[in-house]
């Protein structure tokens, strides 16, 4: 049923859950693994310090990713990883159409309120817009 | 010292929450220091007087001047030179109309509209006139469009439309006297021998502890920004140009970019940021909240008649142009710069120093909150399927790393 799984990896531990179980089931499903990672820079973006941010989160990511991908390979699972910059949402739902997902895997943080009526929830956002099923691992 | 230091740890103090704001908030630090700066003089004026925060302390205002001369070189140096060679004519063209457009809309509302003096009202065109190059290539690469010829020539436009920002702002308001000529003719004979001995400088006594680098590049920024202060310039004009020299010389050492980023946001810049709002009058903000209104829609009108006709030229679909112009329209680092030579030059009064830094701190944001709440995700997501028309020829976004 799901031959192309996308992964969105923030880094938080609800994240990292999402990770463990797509590879669960891209391991019994024999399906094709993604893991994306966005950067979302601060608003407005201020110079030097959005490259830094842009620096800082290849670095940040791709050191989790050398893990993921050696958890894989033991696991016999491909994987391709990747971090795109931009609003989380966005780029989580324009990423899955572009690699044609049929599943999106992403974790629950359970912000505060406040936080998410500032930010606004990823999970919802995805969950409206993605154009396949979408599976939140709490 | 008691009194620097527990002075210091008060601006330090301060620089920590801006920092933890602008994280829990997810907005730029030195906004969120700007914000903070506003707050605690307002505070701090009502408790224990104007001076407690002692903004105009002459070592806040050395480091505080620092921190703009140091951001403004590594700005200059996050130029590509690759790109702005490939792409020097288009990015002229689109860059000065960036420029001149809210240069000369925002200057004719200050005049006429508000009725302030002729300089008064240059300095407010220049102020207002700035791109943000971080916001549009933050936007280019959301757009997949940074990779894209058209997107290449945008940036390198943004890097003329701030050099056009910063040389009015150096020389605008010189006297045009001996020393003026002397500060061209310095800078003539500087950049080249610069460009040609920093390598080699680098290359025989560099990567040791002693952190040659930082120092030989302090050493230049001070010794540029002090002939541009002798002759009644600006430093920055010199820090930003140096910037743009050494680009492909400092911009590609990772290492030394970051030991000099450390140095800018863990000390320099959190003084510049916190004291550009300190000096904000917020009484005088709310005597007069119309005048802040007219310059915001000059800046943003003038904005929208210079870019978005070139971005319509250039094939974007009619969103994707608008939602360009708004972000082109924030310009928060050179705007505050511009503001702060004025009150410090005496050609603005600090009423209009604080409507200059309203509208700057407004054209960061608003844009950014109309753009996201009407123009994403509802433009950015159905547009980004393959059912593109040719002309609309934005590709999908290029990934900033991929690993199999």
């Amino acid at each position: 049923m799901f031959k192309s799984i996308l992964v969105a990896y923030d880094a938080s531990k609800a994240s990292a859950h999402a990770f463990l179980a797509a590879l669960d089931m891209a391991k019994q499903l024999h399906a094709n693994l993604s893991v994306l990672s966005v950067a979302q820079l601060p608003e407005p973006a201020a110079m030097v310090e959005s490259s830094a941010m842009l620096e800082l989160a290849k670095e940040h990511y791709e050191k989790d990713f050398k893990r993921m991908r050696a958890d894989a390979q033991s696991a016999g699972v491909t994987v391709e990883t990747r971090v795109m910059v931009g609003h989380a949402a966005e780029q989580i739902v324009h990423y899955a159409a572009q690699c044609k997902a049929d599943l999106i895997v992403m974790g629950h943080r359970g912000g505060s309120r406040v936080r998410e009526w500032l930010l606004g929830s990823v999970s919802k956002r995805v969950l409206s817009y993605a154009p396949c099923s979408v599976l939140i691992v709490r | 010292m008691t009194h620097v230091w527990a002075q210091a740890s008060l601006w330090l103090g301060l620089a920590l929450v801006a920092t933890l704001l602008s994280i829990w908030l997810r907005i730029a630090t030195a906004l969120s220091e700007i914000v903070v700066g506003i707050v605690a003089q307002l505070v701090l004026g009502a408790v224990a007087g104007t001076m407690a925060l002692g903004a105009d302390e002459s070592w806040i205002k050395f480091l505080a001047g620092t921190g703009a001369i140091v951001l403004t070189f590594l700005a200059g140096a996050e130029l590509d030179p690759k790109v702005f060679r490939a792409k020097w004519k288009e990015a002229t063209a689109v860059g000065l109309i960036a420029f001149f457009a809210p240069f000369f809309g925002c200057a004719a509302v200050a005049r006429y509209a508000l009725h302030w003096s002729s300089q008064s009202s240059w300095l407010c065109g220049i102020a207002l006139s700035t791109t943000s190059v971080a916001v549009v290539y933050a936007v280019m690469l959301e757009l997949g469009l940074n990779k894209t010829d058209f997107g290449k020539a945008i940036l390198a436009a943004c890097f003329i439309n701030d050099l056009g920002t910063v040389i009015f702002l150096g020389l605008i308001f010189a006297p045009f006297t001996v020393r003026t000529l002397s500060f061209v003719v310095g800078c003539l004979v500087v950049f080249p021998l610069i460009f040609w001995l920093t390598p080699r400088f680098f290359r025989w006594y560099g990567n040791r502890p002693s952190e040659l680098e930082a120092k030989y590049l302090l050493l230049l920024l001070f010794g540029m920004g002090a002939l541009a202060a002798w002759a009644d310039s600006e430093a920055v004009l010199p820090a930003y140009l140096i910037g743009m020299v050494l680009a492909g010389i400092v911009g590609k050492d990772h290492v030394l970019v970051r030991r000099l980023r450390t140095l800018t946001f863990g000390l320099l810049t959190p003084f510049y940021f916190i004291r550009a709002g300190a000096l904000v009058s917020v009484p005088a903000l709310m005597a007069a909240p119309l005048v802040f209104i007219a310059l915001l829609a000059g800046k943003m009108g003038s904005k929208y008649v210079g870019v978005y006709p070139i971005t319509r030229i250039f094939g974007y679909v009619k969103q994707e142009g608008l939602y360009t112009t708004m972000l082109m329209s924030t310009g928060l680092t050179f705007g505050t710069i511009s503001a702060l030579f004025g009150l410090n030059h005496k050609l603005i009064t600090q009423a209009q120093y604080s409507h200059l830094v309203a509208t700057v701190i407004a054209s960061a944001v608003i844009p950014t909150i109309i753009a996201n709440a009407f123009f994403l995700p509802r433009y950015l997501l159905p547009r980004r399927t393959d059912d593109r028309t040719p002309g609309e020829a934005a590709p999908a976004p290029e990934p900033v790393a991929v690993a199999k």
